[in-house]
């Protein structure tokens, strides 16, 4: 509850004041205490909100390396090119920092014209990565869950846990546009990484595409779905959940088995061999004796006529 | 009788020879391709603003004016001169990179510009097939209507793939080729890998100098077998260099690489002389033009080019439109997908093929000035790069400097795979340097190479254009010449399906032929066909029904032929 605050509380400030440079900086980010975020150009900042970004969560040993290391220059001398750094950007429905971490279309309290109260507040912790993508033969990225149900009217607080070293995105669609920008709610971030936003959802029945749109990952399984309510049509391919529109060709390969291993030992290769080289010459005899046998009635009947005929043309000779 | 069937034979005949006459007497109609029913696009993209191309000045960077008729974006440029860690945000909103794409600190030498250089590059793929729909995304059009499957090392971008929701098209920062980077001798460069791709992949970095390994980073020659893993999906590397030598090089994929650098993982790296005050411009999207050369480059030249020559094969390109299951791609990429009886198909400049190449990569140049050419092919064949109206002087093979005394000049450039040639482009009109001034072709000599899957006009071939030849919008000013360019503007062209010379003169000479008046040959074929077999049914019943008096006559014959035999017995 903390965090949606602060998170208010740095709207407010960025949207009224326009420019309060060198606001007091109440959290240093645990792992980035070099940070110094001067804002030199009357930029709006948000401070320690910006993205809500929380790194106690995660396992850090391989985040602090890289990190650190990207960043190393941060300690430098700033003011050094004559231009310093202020990454953090914020306007009212859109917040980033100096690492891409994003927050688009959050909405802590304006009501949808169909509701007249938040029905419930809940949180949801949804995890991004490719090794919930084992649980789905033929994806490559995936959610950790692949639905999520809140009441209608209900206010939610996602968290959203990216546990790859890469970009991730949850991203939400067709919600009300008078209040969400495009109809979208956003959240990016480079993992190992948390960010988190709020949205409060529409007062009737729908279910609405969670996704990312880095190209492929919603292709190759990153894909998801809010049910409000009763919800309203699925949305079709979520792994596991609901069938895929086009569905590649199957077949199945000739690669090779154990069986085929054993079937190797000596004293089977011998047998078989015996049998494989042997068993088409000896079928197309059985067939050859067959026709054969088949033949002698007919073989039979044919001399038959011609003995007959034979008498009246042997007299020429 | 006989005389009956010779009268219904001759005018079976007759019915025959008449049908054919008619048809031989006028040959089929010219149809004329209507020009408004094909999908025409305009010449220049309506989408990029013509304040692009002025010289201006952001962030405190200055940028050369582009003339073409779709320059880079200026904000782009800032970028990549300043970082993204040093510009404000609101030129780094116009760029549509994340934050950290390129960060630049830390003048280690005091010289005057960073020297601590991070670059972040993600792997996209561009024109995949969509589980959802009969379509794929998101598209890329190297040239009108022409979309090949395709991965490229993309800068790290914030946001969605596509330009919005409603659109399947890439957003701009997608794109082929695969960006040209360029760094200081001296720099310490790293160059991280993102792997948002859904396969293994990595970087090799192609006559740059760096370490086979680095303490703090593992391997970094790219190479699975002998420097480093595959890098997974979903992870991150870091390839960390101090470049000693400069020059024009070279990076790519090396997983897999047969089917990986021709999908397009494959860009130029450019390392630079070490220079005070020297802030480079680090990426060049989509390659060309470079509008804040360094300054090494300056001191020497007027312009500077970077031209990527690649080639695809589109059979490769359509694995990933024909699956989804990454399992399937790499099942017909790695084991189906024969290199060794494959065809190149598809020719680009940096990225695109003719006509598209004239909205971004043309040469525009004016007389007596001195032109520095990067050329880099990246296609699995020789190219012969020729130069219309002008000899260039080699002065670099794969970024080292050719002997001074030694240097040749030639107007055909012969560049084998994963070759660098560095050119010395004069426009002085001596006849030799230059011919004058005028719209000349720069294209890949091999005749195949100014084709798009076999159809001409396409392929890498673009123009050195000098600027009294060049229109208000960046494109070459042919219209005095009766030429008019704008069919190469239509996918239906590159369908097959409008005819090149219809329109060289009023009646379409050359035109398509339509159908054939009356009868045409299938039909004549099969009416003869019936006739003939009408004619044999009446001529079987006719001999049913006489068979009686056939009978008679042949036994009268036989005992006619019997009598003279016998009383010769």
């Amino acid at each position: 509850m903390i965090k949606p605050i602060t998170f208010l509380i740095a709207g407010i400030f960025a949207i009224s004041t326009h420019a309060f440079a060198q606001a007091p900086q109440p959290q240093a980010k645990p792992n980035e205490p070099e940070h110094e975020h001067h804002d030199h150009s009357g930029h709006s900042m948000s401070q320690d909100s910006g993205p809500a970004v929380d790194h106690s969560t995660m396992d850090h040993s391989d985040h602090d390396h890289d990190h650190a290391m990207d960043h190393s220059a941060h300690t430098e001398k700033s003011t050094d090119h004559g231009d310093a750094h202020h990454h953090h950007h914020m306007d009212h429905d859109h917040m980033m920092d100096h690492e891409g971490t994003m927050v688009m279309g959050e909405n802590l309290d304006k009501l949808p014209s169909s509701c007249k109260s938040i029905s419930e507040h809940v949180e949801i912790t949804v995890r991004a990565g490719r090794k919930y993508a084992r649980n789905f033969p033929g994806t490559a990225f995936a959610f950790d869950q692949q639905q999520w149900t809140v009441k209608p009217c209900a206010k939610v607080t996602w968290h959203f846990v990216n546990e790859d070293n890469i970009r991730h995105q949850f991203m939400m669609h067709g919600l009300p546009k008078y209040l969400y920008k495009y109809g979208m709610f956003h959240l990016e971030v480079t993992g190992p990484k948390t960010v988190s936003g709020t949205i409060i959802v529409p007062g009737s029945d729908d279910t609405f595409l969670v996704h990312c749109d880095i190209s492929h990952h919603m292709e190759k399984g990153m894909k998801a779905q809010l049910v409000v309510g009763k919800g309203g049509t699925d949305i079709p391919s979520i792994p596991g959940l609901t069938p895929y529109n086009r569905v590649d060709t199957y077949e199945a390969e000739n690669l090779p088995k154990l069986s085929d291993k054993e079937e190797q030992s000596k004293m089977v290769r011998q047998i078989t061999q015996f049998t494989n080289n042997n068993l088409q010459t000896y079928g197309m005899m059985l067939i050859g004796i067959l026709i054969g046998l088949l033949c002698i009635p007919l073989l039979r009947k044919i001399p038959v006529p011609k003995t007959k005929e034979e008498p009246p043309a042997a007299p020429r000779y | 009788m006989p005389i009956r069937i010779f009268i219904i034979l001759s005018t079976f005949c007759l019915i025959a020879a008449t049908t054919a006459a008619q048809a031989v007497s006028k040959l089929p109609e010219t149809v004329k391709v209507n020009p408004s029913a094909l999908t025409g696009e305009p010449m220049c993209d309506p989408k990029i603003s013509p304040a692009w191309r002025e010289a201006q000045e952001i962030e405190g960077v200055k940028i050369d004016a582009s003339p073409v008729c779709s320059p880079d974006n200026p904000a782009w440029i800032a970028a990549a001169v300043k970082g993204t860690n040093n510009i404000s945000m609101d030129t780094l909103m116009k760029t549509g990179l994340s934050p950290d794409a390129i960060i630049k600190t830390d003048d280690l030498d005091g010289d005057g510009d960073p020297d601590r250089i991070v670059i972040k590059l993600e792997i996209m793929e561009l024109n995949g097939k969509s589980p959802d729909f009969p379509g794929i995304v998101p598209t890329f059009d190297i040239a009108p209507g022409v979309q090949p499957g395709a991965w490229v090392f993309a800068p790290k971008t914030s946001g969605m793939s596509t330009e919005n929701f409603e659109s399947v098209r890439a957003n701009p920062l997608l794109r082929l080729p695969s960006p040209v980077i360029r760094v200081e001798v001296g720099d310490i460069v790293q160059i991280v890998l993102e792997n948002t791709h859904y396969l293994p992949h990595s970087i090799h970095l192609h006559g740059v100098d760096h370490p086979f390994m680095h303490h703090e980073h593992g391997g970094q020659d790219g190479v699975p077998q002998t420097s480093e893993v595959e890098l997974m999906p979903g992870e991150r590397r870091i390839y960390q260099f101090q470049a000693r030598q400069p020059g024009t090089m070279f990076y790519h994929c090396h997983v897999q690489t047969h089917t990986h650098l021709a999908m397009g993982l494959a860009g130029m790296i450019i390392v630079e002389e070490n220079r005070p005050n020297n802030w480079l411009q680090t990426l060049n999207i989509g390659g060309g033009q470079v509008r804040h050369p360094s300054v090494a480059v300056k001191e020497q030249f007027d312009q500077e080019y970077d031209l990527h020559y690649h080639a695809m094969d589109k059979e490769l390109g359509e694995i990933i439109q024909k699956y989804n299951d990454p399992r399937l791609i790499a099942r017909d990429m790695n084991r189906r997908y024969d290199i060794t009886d494959a065809t190149e198909d598809y020719y680009t400049l940096n990225g695109l093929s003719f006509p598209y190449t004239l909205r971004e990569s043309l040469i525009v140049v004016e007389p007596d000035q001195k032109i520095k050419l990067r050329m880099l092919n990246s296609g699995g064949e020789l190219i012969a790069i020729h130069t219309h109206g002008h000899h260039a002087t080699i002065t670099h093979y794969d970024g080292v400097e050719h002997n001074p005394i030694a240097q040749i000049m030639r107007d055909v450039f012969d560049m084998a795979p994963a070759q660098r040639l560095d050119l010395k482009l004069e426009t002085v009109n001596d006849g030799k340097h230059s011919y004058g001034e005028g719209d000349w072709l720069i294209h890949d000599h091999r005749e195949k190479g100014i084709t798009t899957n076999g159809m001409a006009e396409g392929g890498s071939m673009s123009s050195i254009v000098y600027k009294s030849y060049l229109t208000e919008n960046g494109m070459p000013k042919v219209s005095h010449f009766g030429i008019d360019l704008n069919k190469y503007f239509t996918k239906e062209y590159y369908e097959r399906r409008l005819p090149e010379w219809q329109d060289l003169d009023e009646w379409a000479s050359l035109g398509s032929p339509g159908e054939k008046s009356g009868l045409d040959d299938a039909t004549q074929t099969s009416a003869i066909y019936t006739l003939a077999g009408l004619f044999i049914g009446l001529f079987i019943y006719w001999i049913f029904s006489r068979r009686g008096q056939i009978e008679q006559s042949t036994m009268s014959a036989i005992s006619r032929f019997k009598s003279p035999k016998g009383s010769k017995q």
